[in-house]
């Protein structure tokens, strides 16, 4: 068992610094915008005016999440991203191709997938394990098992989370190939702290996580980790799931033969819009409305945004 | 705490398979040179792997649908580890790659047409994503499940080495592929020129008169097994992973300290994770990447660690160029053949000690001393460090 001790959140709800936010917000307009807080509290002035969106929200979130569980450092810092620095990605390669000559180095060094990870470790001075994963929509997923084998290893208190921001040219894409999203191209960031003893701050604990690539058997595989947990369906008092394209009467139609009653189910990204690592925000929604709702023991979130991939996270609550 | 290395494979500019780089590697024979296949500026020196992407696909049976080279390349070198093993129920087996860039290549070929406002493909955007290089070599492999992909800059292949060894030891996997694979690209050409340590000749890591790095592709993967997966396998052990370690330099964005802090971390605790002395190292793989920064904080790392007794030491990084996330795991197929052959590769173009530290790589090929265990050194941008330590016993 893993102890969730801090949760942090950017996204296009107002999920930052807002403990209980779950029981009150409402899914998103088409016009939705990210909610940012004043980044001058969380970001030296200098730094932030070269920081991309996707760096500001991570940087940010992972202090919160320090100052939340009240520990000086730790132990690790592990993030997970889908898509990494779009933005700057975006520009240098824009750059690239028009541009003869020396080209500015900024959007190139901010670029790479660690850049996140790298930012925190520099922000706070941090010289320990450091970590990111890139497996599309079960990144998350992978970086929170690299953070529980680390606490298995004897690491007492890993900042662990997942970004990924939008560009306009998504947009363009999902047209293009003819995506029919159903909900809007958006920008998160979720970091937490896990922790191995039990504390004070503890929100919810993660029992267990798995990351699942080309799958085939979707049902199959969550019974498997179900009853790896010594736990069935049945058992479970809230399923988050992501409603996406492939949707019939309100689940998707991969998990129609696990007979989930719909109204122990919630579509998170109604609530989060689509980013590769939406699951991340779907596991702060998740604890934040078990430290609000003491019924809710036994919490799974099915990531299944991408149909080769399956994200499975099995949350409970703090035992008193 | 060890793992087994079971199976080796590799593909880099100095060689399609594991016989061709050794060859290389013990004729001094360097693989960077003018720039052939990608199109860039004449003249511009580079570690490519001599093969076009066409006929990789060719070699590897790829059907028609778009496929980066990263892809292309990690799966040619993961052929090659994976050798003749058989899927089982009974063996969990799973695949850790790492890449920084990619299916970049694919995207500035789209950006291209999409700039010039001719017809572009969007469908090349798919191989785009970093996690999407990986899952089509595991889907050529046949392995589904653990599927994973690391992106920690040029220190990501170590990185992902280290992690399929914690599942492993963890009791998750059976059996897992690890390794890393990037392809040349405009990007990172361009984006280490725009930081001004690309080196227009050819590179020279370690010496006084270095000035930058050159960029090169390539990719290599390794087998790690457990004794249940062996037992079934029945493969035979080639090499060890004994320690390893990851820490964060937390100095500045893309450049080392001046006290090698991140990297002296990573060498003593991959170190002690390993039980081995000081004294039982017979070789460094060094980073080494010729630039100036690198090279002196690497050394005074290695200082930090080893003292006055710094054992035998080389970068291979003027044979296959700098091959960014590929690096760690070309690097440590280098650590594994340094064991079975007992050799210790030479660092090509070595010539002035650097006059802060006064340390000297090995320069010629050495035959002569019995190689048991080597650290491999992979530092990388953001202040990601990592180092392994491979032997020939548990």
């Amino acid at each position: 068992m893993y102890y969730i001790s801090a949760a942090s959140t950017i996204s296009h709800q107002p999920t930052f610094q807002n403990v209980g936010f779950s029981t009150h917000i409402e899914p998103l307009q088409e016009t939705s915008v990210l909610l940012t807080p004043d980044y001058k509290g969380f970001i030296d002035a200098g730094l932030l005016r070269r920081m991309s969106k996707i760096l500001r929200m991570s940087v940010a979130c992972a202090k919160d999440c320090i100052g939340q569980a009240g520990i000086d450092q730790p132990d690790a810092i592990i993030v997970g991203t889908g898509l990494g620095c779009l933005l700057d990605t975006e520009k240098f390669l824009n750059n690239v191709l028009t541009i003869e000559g020396l080209l500015p180095p900024t959007s190139f060094i901010q670029s790479t997938h660690n850049t996140m990870a790298g930012q925190i470790s520099l922000s706070i001075g941090n010289h320990g394990y450091n970590m990111t994963h890139t497996q599309n929509s079960i990144s998350f997923e992978n970086a929170l098992l690299d953070a529980m084998l680390l606490l298995e290893e004897g690491e007492r208190n890993v900042l662990i989370g997942a970004a990924d921001e939008a560009i306009d040219f998504l947009n363009v894409i999902s047209e293009k190939l003819h995506l029919q999203l159903q909900h809007s191209l958006t920008s998160g960031a979720s970091f937490f702290i896990l922790s191995k003893q039990k504390n004070d701050h503890a929100l919810a604990c993660v029992k267990d996580t798995q990351a699942i690539g080309l799958v085939n058997d979707v049902t199959g595989q969550i019974k498997d980790f179900l009853a790896g947990n010594e736990m069935k369906v049945q058992d479970l008092d809230l399923v988050l799931l992501p409603g996406t394209s492939h949707h019939s009467d309100g689940l998707p139609a991969s998990l129609a033969s696990l007979n989930l009653e719909e109204n122990k189910c919630v579509d998170y990204l109604r609530f989060s819009g689509i980013y590769p690592t939406a699951s991340a925000f779907a596991m702060h929604l998740a604890a934040d409305k078990m430290k609000a709702d003491k019924s809710l023991k036994n919490v799974l979130i099915c990531n299944t945004l991408i149909q080769s991939n399956l994200g499975l996270t099995l949350l409970q609550s703090v035992e008193a | 705490m060890s793992v087994r290395v079971t199976g080796i494979g590799i593909i880099s500019a100095i060689g399609l398979t594991v016989a061709e780089n050794l060859r290389s590697l013990k004729e001094s024979r360097s693989g960077i040179g003018p720039v052939q296949y990608l199109e860039e500026e004449e003249g511009l020196l580079v570690g490519e792997v001599k093969m076009s992407d066409q006929t990789l696909k060719n070699e590897l049976g790829i059907g028609s649908k778009a496929i980066s080279r990263t892809s292309l390349l990690g799966l040619k070198a993961a052929k090659e580890a994976w050798g003749e093993n058989q899927h089982s129920k009974k063996i969990r087996t799973g695949i850790i790659s790492s890449t920084s860039v990619g299916g970049m290549d694919r995207t500035e070929d789209f950006y291209k047409t999409y700039l010039a406002g001719t017809n572009p493909d969007y469908k090349l955007l798919k191989t785009h994503d970093s996690g999407n290089t990986t899952e089509r070599i595991a889907a050529e492999l046949g392995i589904s499940g653990y599927i994973n992909t690391l992106s920690t800059a040029c220190s990501s292949g170590a990185n992902a080495i280290m992690l399929g060894a914690r599942l492993l030891l963890s009791g998750k996997l059976d059996r897992v592929l690890v390794g890393g694979s990037d392809a040349l690209t405009k990007f990172t050409i361009n984006g280490f020129r725009s930081l001004m340590i690309y080196d227009d000749q050819w590179c020279r890591p370690f010496d006084e008169t270095r000035s930058g790095l050159n960029l090169g592709e390539g990719a290599a993967f390794l087998l790690l097994e457990n004794d249940s997966s062996i037992d079934i396998s029945g493969n035979k052990t080639i090499g060890y992973v004994n320690g390893w370690a990851n820490a964060a330099d937390a100095y500045h964005q893309t450049a080392s300290s001046p006290d090698g802090k991140g990297a002296t971390l990573a060498i003593t605790n991959a170190l002690e994770k390993s039980g081995f002395a000081l004294s039982d190292i017979s070789y460094i793989n060094a980073h080494g990447t010729g630039t100036k920064n690198n090279d002196l904080s690497e050394s005074v790392a290695l200082r930090n660690v080893f003292g006055e007794n710094i054992p035998s030491f080389s970068s291979t990084k003027s044979f296959t160029g700098h091959t960014l996330a590929a690096a760690g795991a070309i690097e440590a197929v280098f650590s594994i053949l340094a064991i079975q052959h007992d050799l210790i590769f030479p660092n090509l173009n070595y010539k002035i000690p650097i006059a802060e530290t006064g340390l000297e790589p090995v320069a010629s090929l050495q035959t002569e001393k019995p190689v048991k265990a080597v650290l491999s050194n992979s530092f990388g941008f953001g202040g990601n460090n990592s180092s392994l330590v491979f032997s020939n016993h548990d």
